[in-house]
């Protein structure tokens, strides 16, 4: 009898055991910006938070400690293929190098939105694209710029880093939209940018230096809005020469008014819409393949208002 | 068998009870929140193998823990995840001018990344010259500011508590050490964590650390804390619902020293090798360090050594302008008295990935690569450094790394292991000892990754492998030997069964045959001779015939073969035939007398008994001999006699002796009858043994000369 009784026991346990390996939770996605802890990014966890809930999901929510640390975030991308996520919301770092690893996700059968910029593959299937409309964020800019100088003075543009996918169309759009409107404002320099604060920094200094009577500075990136903010404030410039920064991650000149205006992505819907097309995906629907997610523009006046706390992650979700 | 099992069911289950319950035990200690508490760092001692590092380039330095990375969230972990109530104190030094560095308490779910942990970190800020406390759930929510009352500054030491008692945490620093001021902030969450590991942390600025201790915390050590609070200065940072923050008030500090502006006649590290060395000149580089101690440095075009008497406090990443003489090398040149500034932080540079035999041809010189190779050698060097010997192919290199937090890696590293490692490729003699081609410097332990363990196949495991297939062999042996017994065992009881079923039916029948057989001869008249000679030799073929019945139930008897040698058993069959007659019976037995197989013991007997019974039949011997002759491999018997013989070659060969035969070529027996006219008979067999029986011959070799 007591063999019996121990032989049950044993048999108890073993069934234990196996249910509690066999656990699961709510199925995870996977979200990965470019680098975390940045006014940029903080929003589109909030976000993909919102939505995860919402459709009784989690996120799993990390990436590399520096943008420009493509080979950390591969890294990344690996582990999320191996450990199988319920889905993938990735904000590449650099688009070719992202592009392999992106495919392997996608032919594992992992829903992946790619968001902020697009990589060279094609949408479709189990991949989907959630994009700032960076050409609408160059016109933005150009609108802003012409305004604040009343269409007539000159213009530097900074941080040009074609390793951020739609830098460039950002900076082409704003080209062609000066010349269209507002032909009297010069663009004077041009200048490649890197994810590098002090150099985008030492970049606008000689920027300044070269060009005393310069109106305003168009800093396309992030980096390069805390470079050139930090130059002007060093060189006592900023009364004189009007800021417009890309990329919100530098907002308290703004409410000080040292800096004029921030293109800002929405990082908050493409983190949100993102999630919500791999619950569409797992559902065994079809999400769109592609979808533009226009910026805002924030300015000290607008600084307050529900929406744009809402995209700047100032307010609770 | 069953009733063995009974005995012993409830020992057994007593016994399995107690390691339940022992397991249990040890578990619940494991999982108490006071298990290796109260703790304390043993850097002095240059020992950190219980630390485990999620970013950053950490390594033991002057009594302390150092983190030279400008890496965002740099963590070291360590402590038991089942600690609660404690309190964790350090100082705390800062490396750079715009970051933070701190403390976590009550960690768990850590990983490589800014915010990538959950837990409470208390850290120093220089850029708003605040103590800053709040709680990391992969994302960061800042509680509590609280401005110092000086600036914080780097390379300053400060000596910094965290607290965890209940959901109430509290942070203080005390500058100046010892007998400074102490500012204190405290929070109160209300789902805290409860329970979890403790860390350093470094953001943005690396940061140096040292007398780290831990102690169960109280109540009181709580209010101590809490005592200590001084009158908070309004924050200039405000908490965001969801984690945000963003700078209230206030400018940006720059981040360029005005006093550092990048050169204008900097050169690439790669022309600085076409250099005169007969033209001392001075230039000006500009690169990122790769390794602070040596200095060296990378551009896009190659590695160079700066040599320097006064540097800032550098860490790897730095980019860096340095101005000095150039002395150009066969591979790669060296700045001389270098008078570096620098720039800024950047991202580390990423290293190259060469095999042995590229990094051997000096074209990576000075420059950070990753090689892989397999660990020959391991050893210790002065200078707290450790030395592994590795080879690729044709080439073998040395990689050189201080000790840091590395002994237990270095413990666990096993020659023949494939390691990848990344650190500066160095081919000057003054570290190769010119008996390699190139010497790597990493960085730090974490620069050794363990590809795959040393291949299986070694010496030793194949001994191992030969003694245990050797040990297996020995065991099937022996269990076939144990099944061959009870095999033969089986057989003798069938045989011993049959032995007493003829004994009590064939054996009787003749005998009861022979009696009325002799009845009717004693009441036959006398003048009947012929019947009486029909009746006698009637009698004679019962009396044979009940004496072979009774010699197969003595062969077939177990006892007879179990305690009778061959020998002893033809001695006593021609000693019966022979039944007091004058014939001398010769008996002799040479070699290792062992048992025989059944199977040969009965047919060597049957020969024997065939060819005593011709001899003492038809021969009229007057000496028989029995010789029996035991080797390695086989089995001998002759039986010889002096009597008349016979002609071979007139030979009738009649049943007896075609049986012979056909019983030695059944146990594949080699059979020799020679005989003559008047010269007797002589009949030899030899049988060969079983495989089986020469272990059997060398074991009674040996018990043989071991007594």
């Amino acid at each position: 009898m007591p063999w019996c009784c121990a032989r049950k026991i044993f048999a108890a346990n073993l069934v234990l055991l196996a249910m509690m390996g066999c656990r699961s939770g709510p199925p995870v996605v996977a979200v990965i910006p470019r680098t975390t802890g940045m006014s940029l990014w903080e929003p589109e966890r909030a976000g993909a938070d919102a939505a995860a809930n919402a459709h009784g999901m989690k996120i799993y929510w990390n990436a590399p400690t520096r943008e420009d640390d493509v080979q950390g975030q591969i890294a990344l991308v690996e582990k999320i293929i191996d450990e199988k996520y319920a889905g993938l919301v990735l904000a590449p770092d650099q688009s070719l190098a992202l592009m392999t690893p992106v495919r392997r996700a996608v032919s594992k059968g992992i829903p992946t939105v790619v968001i902020g910029s697009a990589l060279p593959l094609n949408p479709g299937g189990r991949l989907s694209y959630i994009v700032s409309d960076d050409e609408q964020a160059g016109q933005m800019a150009a609108a802003r710029v012409g305004a604040i100088l009343n269409g007539n003075g000159t213009v530097a543009i900074i941080g040009i880093n074609p390793d951020i996918a739609g830098v460039l169309e950002r900076v082409r759009s704003f080209e062609a939209t000066m010349a269209a409107q507002f032909p009297q404002i010069h663009i004077v320099e041009k200048r490649m940018g890197s994810f590098n604060v002090p150099y985008e920094q030492q970049i606008t200094e000689e920027v300044l230096m070269g060009h005393s009577d310069l109106g305003a500075v168009l800093a396309v990136t992030a980096d390069a809005t805390r470079g050139a903010y930090s130059a002007l404030s060093e060189l006592h410039r900023t009364g004189s020469v009007k800021l417009v920064g890309c990329d919100q991650d530098l907002l308290a000149p703004l409410v000080s008014g040292e800096m004029d205006s921030v293109i800002a992505e929405d990082t908050y819907e493409m983190g949100h819409r993102a999630v919500e097309w791999i619950a569409l995906e797992r559902q065994g629907k079809t999400a769109p393949a592609f979808q533009k997610v226009a910026p805002r523009l924030v300015t000290k006046e607008n600084l307050n208002s529900p929406d744009i706390r809402r995209i700047l992650g100032l307010v609770a979700q | 068998m069953k009733a063995r099992l009974q005995r012993w069911k409830w020992p057994a289950l007593a016994l399995a009870a107690a390691c339940a319950v022992a397991a249990f035990l040890f578990l619940l200690y494991l999982r108490s929140p006071k298990h290796g508490l109260p703790y304390h760092d043993s850097f002095a001692q240059g020992g950190a193998d219980e630390w485990e590092a999620f970013g950053g380039t950490w390594a033991v330095y002057d009594g302390g823990m150092r983190n030279d990375s400008d890496e965002r969230g740099a963590k070291l972990m360590t402590g038991s995840p089942y600690w609660k109530n404690y309190l964790v104190e350090a100082d705390v030094m800062l490396l750079g001018e715009d970051g933070d560095a701190g403390l976590i308490i009550r960690a768990s779910d850590e990983e490589q990344g800014v915010d990538s942990y959950s837990g409470y970190y208390a850290g120093l800020r220089t850029r708003d010259n605040m103590l800053t406390l709040g709680r990391a759930s992969h994302g960061w929510l800042e509680y509590r500011n609280v401005s110092m009352p000086e600036s914080v500054r780097a390379f300053q030491w400060y000596h910094l508590k965290l607290l965890a008692y209940g959901c109430d945490i509290v942070a203080s620093a005390t500058f100046p050490l010892n007998s400074g001021h102490t500012t204190t902030a405290s929070m109160t969450d209300k789902n805290c964590l409860v329970s979890g590991r403790i860390g350093l942390r470094s953001y943005s600025a690396g940061g140096f650390w040292r007398n780290i201790q831990a102690r169960v915390a109280t109540e009181n050590d709580l209010r101590a804390m809490l005592g200590n609070t001084r009158t908070q200065t309004g924050s200039s940072e405000q908490v965001a619902g969801n984690g945000i923050t963003i700078f209230g008030s206030g400018s940006l500090p720059s981040h360029l020293n005005a006093q550092v502006r990048p050169a204008a006649n900097v050169e690439p590290v790669s022309s600085l090798r076409l250099v005169s060395s007969s033209q001392p000149i001075t230039a000006t580089i500009r690169g990122v360090v790769s390794l602070t101690a040596p200095l060296y440095v990378q551009d896009s075009t190659g590695g160079i050594s700066v040599h320097t008497s006064t540097s800032p406090p550098l860490k790897v990443g730095d980019e860096i302008q340095a101005t000095g003489t150039v002395s150009p090398g066969a591979f790669h040149s060296t700045l001389e008295d270098a008078k570096v500034q620098l720039l800024w932080a950047r991202t580390p540079v990423q290293p190259v990935a060469v095999t042995a035999s590229q990094a051997a041809t000096g074209a990576f010189a000075a420059m950070f690569i990753e090689v892989e190779g397999h660990l020959r050698s391991k050893e210790r060097e002065a200078e707290n450094n450790l030395a592994l010997g590795l080879e690729d192919g044709q080439q073998s290199f040395r990689a050189v790394v201080n000790a840091g937090r590395g002994d237990l890696l270095f413990n666990k590293l096993k020659p023949g292991s494939l390691l990848r490692l990344r650190g500066v490729c160095v081919v000057d003699s003054e570290y190769t000892h010119n008996l390699t081609p190139f010497v790597l410097l990493l960085r730090s332990t974490d620069d050794i990754e363990v590809v795959a363990g040393p291949p299986w196949w070694n010496a030793r495991h194949v001994i191992a492998a030969g003694f245990v297939l050797l040990l297996l062999l020995l065991i099937g042996h022996f269990i076939y030997s144990r099944i061959e017994q009870w095999r033969l065992r089986a057989i003798l009881e069938e045989r011993e069964m049959l032995a007493h079923e003829m004994h009590d039916t064939l054996a009787q029948s003749f005998a009861g045959l022979g009696f009325q057989l002799q009845a009717i001869r004693n009441r036959m008249p006398e003048d009947m001779p012929a019947l009486h000679k029909q009746i006698e030799l009637a009698c004679d073929l019962v009396r044979h015939s009940h004496e072979e019945a009774r010699r197969d139930i003595m062969m077939l008897r177990t006892e007879s073969f179990e305690q009778m040698e061959l020998t002893r058993m033809l001695e006593q069959c021609a000693k019966k035939m022979l039944d007091g007659g004058n014939v001398e019976i010769a008996v002799s037995q040479t070699g290792d007398l062992r048992p025989l197989p059944l199977r040969i013991n009965d047919t060597l007997f049957r020969i024997g008994q065939e060819a005593l019974a011709n001899a003492v039949r038809h021969a009229t011997p007057k000496r028989i001999s029995i010789m029996t002759a035991y080797t390695k491999d086989s089995v001998q018997m002759v039986i010889e006699d002096d009597g008349s013989g016979y002609d071979a070659g007139s030979e009738k060969k009649g049943f007896g002796v075609r049986g012979m035969k056909r019983r030695a070529a059944a146990i594949s027996a080699a059979i020799e009858i020679a005989t003559s006219p008047n010269l007797g008979t002589r009949v030899q067999v030899t049988a060969p043994l079983p495989a089986g029986m020469h272990l059997k011959y060398w074991a009674g070799k040996k018990r043989k000369s071991d007594s």
